[in-house]
């Protein structure tokens, strides 16, 4: 019956078409389905962000509670500070490789790739020895809300910076391998956006628990 | 159009098992969704039946409360994020690449593994039922602190892991199909031009990743209270106990929109084919859909007016708004059917079945938006007869209208029609003999969740017949899957398009061949297949008044 | 391409009739089998007779938004049925109707009707909402009645408070004679929710009314009874595995008979216990509480001879006692109120042969026979 002349042929019509179609939008599968991912990801952050304002704002001035902590056990310096620095400027060279990739230089593109990995490597590391300064303290996940809404706010953004890195990780493999062009390079773009997601997710989890308290 | 030769077979050393277990077609993927969500529905059918049985007569007869509370906790878990969730993402698994003239999904593999996580959520879940203290028991709300390790064992830790990962499955799944219909739709399929099952699939895909995420972090928040000492809900540590019921409603709230809409578009494929009519008001539909997704995330806490912890007005307003967008697809339904030529097939009676009972679901949800009427009416009865008119009365005859309407596609044979007619029948006699006289418990004040009840309380009669009509919904399943089984070996040959239908999936051969479509007729209207049947020029026949089928015009 | 499959030619309504009328004669034959008269099964779609001013309230609403949901419900299916009957497809008709694809007005139209439903019942909601739920902590009259129930797993028990609020007086039982949350009259009464545990739900149907019982947050609301009588009373959110055990009454009694009654109680408690007879006097019978049950159910102790009922109630924080009444209902002896995990020996008057039961106070579905030998 869909033998008018108006029907598609098979040629015209393949997986391959349907691909082709696909680039019409501009914005490529993996991205578009990364940055609808990073927005179920944003409202999962969200969920924990609103458990922490709701409890923050019931529990009054006495935050961090003087009953449980001598003084407050969050300290800007030494590692936190420059855990962030590090952080942001990662998202930097993530997106020099991102620019060096649309101009085909993937030499350049594993060099960023390569940094901005160490730079989130080295943040876990920084988080790890931090959290390791706060058990010395006595501060853990039971030690009242406080202690248990920090760590499940950065504990989760941590396990994100490890998915990230991981990301990171392929990425750099398969770039080392030759993959990657100025016109193929969606993997890199959806890992970049992934990236500045979650450092965004920092500096909004840093300026609530370090600096607004 | 009937040879579609063209694709060569699998090859022989793969047995048939192996290729539906690695499958990444979305149509075999879809079919697995089906299978697993109605082994689901019956499992949570048999524990209806448990706790139906239990309450026939007043005293424990069968069970101690513990087994009980389980039951009905399960029974709601099954149902809610086993079945009904995923057997509507598995219809448009199925449907949806067809009806936009799409190959597959966008993303074949995740969505082999978003099914994947299913089963495997759903063993975690009933796997509590194997350890010691049972399977979870608080509800499937899982309220805290009732939920706390002080109370609950490890029933309830295997519920929250295997709820995180079908929560995963949504995701992903939300995110595989926002892709698909935004990037794959064939030439000439603009947004405008996508059959309302399509429309509904977005909407619902659009809430999912909104507001499942927000579940998995309660979820989460509850796992750490529970194993690693937190103190998220914990009022003797400053904790809220009521935080986790906002956070939760944020999400079940939309949830329920998500246990609804596909259904919704189920019927809207099924009413117009078979009244031989367009959608009445299309636009309007698809408006109203996005309607009930936008306000569907501000009405959350009307299901705590009770807690004395909301702000009552606001979410009141709210809850009573829903209900005109609501209104506005039963409209749309009904103008779809008025004047048209009505063929009374199996998906057509459930559609109408669909329509009758999810009327009474939408009015006698509007008594719990009036606040004081909920104070009387909240975790009583008369909630159960609420989610049932909604849940199964909507989205359970939406489910079986879609099943008879497109097992002719995925198995190319027709389901038989007289078996069929019998299941409606036993159905919707037997529903409705459950369910309604739950709202009268409900009003005589018979709590929720209760696992026996005084004989002096006047509950006997109506607690009875709802057990009879629980036998009678069972039995309704026997000719389905008698049905069924003889259909797939021996049923009448269904042809391309036994029911003449409007949508692209129609224009291919049943089962469609991998990859879907040899060829695609020309995309001019939500209807391609009906021009294709009638040819533009019908459209000058439609009495005048303001035309407002959705023309070509941007 | 194959035919579609249509409804037998024309045999489809007839079936249709045929089902219907089978259905609903079953369905007479059933409810006329029960004996239900029309009075009660129209009755059944309304709450329980309100017994207080703010239940009058709720139920003037409640009709309201019956009457619309009932207009609606006749409106909309009648609109279906109508629809499906009358315009069924003929058998050999394959004309295709008009193709109807949208009136802006008529859905302009049925847009804004519901709007305007649904925004009258919202003002309405709203306004019974600020007669029935005004009670806010702390802005009570001195007349007023307060109650604090504290809900725990799983019984209820309620605290008289004084205009301090001090408790002056607990009522550990929560339904029977010597029980309840015994209220006034006439009077407004407060209650101040608390929970140990878990939520509950504070829920007397014929208020038309509850609240939840959340820890560490407490809520508030207020009554007034215009009905002298017994209501029953239950917790509404599952609370765990006892849930359905957890019931109460109110007794709403005159209001001088309320003050004497408080008064007495209050005198009784302040009242020095009397001293436990020492030395356990005859026979000792054993029985265990655990789980909100018996673990015997019959107990056998001698006849006409005092004798002692050693009590063990391993129910961690939940109270039990035990209680023997006669034949008839009367309470013969009723031993001490006191939570798990703990015992205790009491001593019973001689009792003549003969088969008594014996349950516990606070969860009254508790029971077991004594016999008297």
């Amino acid at each position: 019956m869909a033998t008018d002349s108006h029907a598609l042929t098979t040629q015209e019509h393949s997986p391959v078409a349907g691909l082709a179609h696909d680039a019409s939008g501009g914005i490529s599968n993996p991205v578009l389905g990364m940055l609808l991912f990073i927005v179920s990801e944003v409202m999962f952050f969200a969920g924990l962000f609103a458990a922490y304002f709701n409890i923050r704002a019931n529990a009054g001035p006495d935050w961090p509670p003087a009953t449980l902590f001598e003084g407050n056990p969050l300290h800007i310096f030494p590692l936190v500070g420059p855990a962030t620095a590090l952080l942001v400027i990662s998202s930097f060279t993530c997106q020099f490789a991102i620019w060096a990739i649309r101009r085909n230089d993937r030499t350049a593109m594993n060099r960023y790739i390569a940094v901005t990995l160490i730079l989130g490597v080295i943040f876990l590391v920084m988080q790890g020895i931090d959290y390791a300064l706060l058990f010395e303290e006595g501060v853990t996940l039971g030690s009242g809300t406080f202690g248990t809404t920090y760590f499940t706010l950065t504990g989760f953004h941590g396990a994100h910076v490890f998915g990230g890195a991981i990301m990171l990780a392929v990425v750099l493999y398969r770039g080392m391998a030759g993959q990657f062009s100025a016109r193929h390079h969606d993997a890199v773009e959806a890992t970049s956006l992934y990236w500045h997601f979650v450092d965004v997710v920092w500096i909004l989890l840093f300026t609530v628990l370090y600096i607004l308290q | 159009m009937a040879t579609t030769t063209l694709h060569p077979a699998a090859p022989a050393y793969r047995s048939r098992l192996y290729e539906w277990l690695t499958t990444t077609d979305h149509k075999k993927i879809g079919i697995l969704y089906l299978i697993n969500s109605l082994l689901f529905f019956f499992a949570g059918g048999i524990l209806a039946l448990v706790v139906r049985v239990e309450l026939a007569v007043p005293g424990l007869q069968f069970m101690d409360e513990a087994f009980y509370n389980q039951a009905f906790t399960m029974h709601a878990s099954f149902m809610l994020f086993l079945f009904v969730i995923p057997v509507l993402a598995g219809f448009a698994n199925y449907v949806v690449p067809l009806q936009i003239g799409a190959p597959d999904m966008a993303f074949p593999r995740i969505n082999a593994l978003s099914f994947w996580l299913l089963p495997l959520g759903g063993a975690l879940m009933a796997s509590g039922f194997l350890v010691e203290g049972g399977a979870a028991a608080s509800g499937w709300t899982e309220y805290p602190p009732l939920t706390d390790d002080r109370f609950m064992g490890t029933g309830t830790d295997l519920w929250i892991v295997g709820l995180i990962l079908i929560g995963t499955s949504s995701i992903l799944g939300g995110v595989n199909f926002l892709v698909t219909i935004f990037k794959m739709r064939a030439p000439g399929m603009t947004l405008f031009r996508m059959p309302i099952l399509v429309w509904t699939a977005l909407v619902t895909s659009v809430l999912v990743i909104m507001a499942t995420p927000v579940l998995t972090s309660a979820l989460i928040m509850l796992f750490i209270d529970r194993n690693y000492g937190g103190n998220f809900f914990d009022p003797a540590n400053g904790g809220q106990a009521i935080l986790y019921q906002n956070v939760f409603w944020f999400y079940s709230h939309p949830a329920v929109y998500i246990m609804i809409l596909i259904a919704m578009g189920i019927i809207s494929e099924v009413l117009p084919v078979f009244s031989r009519k367009p959608l009445f008001g299309y636009k309007a539909f698809v408006y109203a859909t996005a309607g009930i997704g936008a306000l569907g995330f501000s009405v959350w806490a009307h299901h705590m007016f009770t807690t004395g912890a909301v702000f009552l007005p606001f979410f009141s307003l709210m809850t009573f708004l829903i209900a005109v967008p609501t209104g506005v697809k039963m409209f749309n339904w009904i103008a779809t059917l008025w004047q048209g030529k009505i063929s009374f097939t199996t998906p057509l009676l459930f559609a109408v079945g669909f329509l009758t009972m999810f009327l009474i679901g939408g009015i006698n949800g509007a008594f719990h938006a009036a606040v004081p009427v909920d104070f009387a009416l909240h975790d009583t009865y008369y909630v159960v007869a609420h989610i049932h008119y909604v849940l199964f009365g909507g989205s359970v005859f939406g489910v079986f209208a879609g099943i008879y309407y497109w097992f002719p596609k995925m198995s190319g044979r027709m389901l038989n029609e007289t078996l069929g007619k019998v299941q409606f029948v036993l159905m919707f006699i037997g529903f409705n003999l459950t369910f309604f006289p739950m709202h009268q418990l409900g009003l005589s004040g018979m709590p929720r969740r209760i696992a026996d009840y005084a004989s002096s309380a006047g509950w006997n009669e109506l607690n009875l017949a709802a057990t009879i009509g629980g036998f009678l919904i069972a039995a309704s399943m026997l000719p389905f899957l008698w049905n069924v089984l003889v259909s797939l070996r021996s049923g009448q040959i269904a042809g391309d398009d036994p029911w003449e239908g409007n949508t692209l999936e129609w224009a291919t051969s049943s089962p469609p061949p991998p990859y879907n479509f040899d060829h695609l007729p020309e995309i001019r209207s939500e209807r391609p297949l009906f021009d294709l049947r009638h040819g533009r020029t019908h459209a000058a026949t439609t009495p005048p008044g303001p035309d407002r089928s959705p023309q070509p015009t941007h | 391409m194959s035919t579609p499959p249509r409804s037998g030619a024309g045999s489809g309504p007839l079936v249709a009739a045929i089902v219907i009328i089978v259905t609903a004669a079953i369905a007479l034959i059933a409810l006329a089998a029960t004996g239900i008269t029309p009075q009660r099964a129209w009755d059944s779609f309304f709450p329980l007779t309100p017994v207080t001013e703010q239940g009058d309230r709720i139920k003037e609403l409640y009709d309201i938004v019956f009457y619309i949901a009932v207009a609606i419900f006749f409106a909309v299916e009648g609109a279906i049925v109508w629809a499906v009957f009358r315009y069924r497809r003929r058998p050999g008709d394959d004309e295709l109707p008009p193709q109807t694809h949208g009136n802006n007005l008529i859905e302009v139209i049925w847009t804004v009707i519901p709007t305007v439903i649904v925004a009258v019942l919202f003002v309405l909601s709203w306004q019974t909402l600020n007669q029935v739920d005004t009670a806010v902590a702390g802005e009570q009259q001195p007349q007023d009645v307060r109650i604090r129930a504290n809900a725990a797993q799983f019984q209820w028990t309620f605290d008289y408070l004084d205009a301090n609020g001090e408790t002056v007086f607990t009522q550990n039982v929560p339904q029977g004679e010597q029980g309840g949350m015994v209220v006034p009259v006439g009077r407004s009464v407060t209650v101040s929710l608390r929970s140990p545990d878990v939520i509950h739900a504070f829920y007397v149907p014929q208020f038309l009314f509850k609240r939840d019982v959340v820890p560490g947050r407490e809520n508030v609301f207020e009554f007034t009874v215009d009905e002298p009588g017994v209501y029953r009373g239950q917790c509404a959110e599952l609370c765990g595995t006892f849930h359905a055990a957890m019931v109460f009454e109110v007794r709403a009694i005159d209001s001088a008979a309320y003050d004497a009654w408080l008064a007495e109680q209050v005198e009784n408690a302040s009242a020095t216990p009397p001293p436990a007879p020492s030395g356990g006097a005859g026979e000792v019978v054993e029985v265990t509480a655990v789980n909100i049950a018996f673990t015997s159910g019959e107990l056998r102790a001698p006849a006409d001879t005092p004798f002692t009922i050693r009590f063990v109630n391993e129910d961690d924080g939940v109270p039990h006692n035990v209680e023997v009444k006669d034949a008839g209902g009367a309470s013969l002896f009723q031993g001490e109120i006191f939570n798990g995990n703990d015992q205790r020996d009491y001593q019973v008057p001689a009792l003549p042969a003969g088969e008594y039961e014996f349950l516990c106070t606070v969860h009254p579905n508790m029971t077991g026979t004594l016999i008297a030998e």
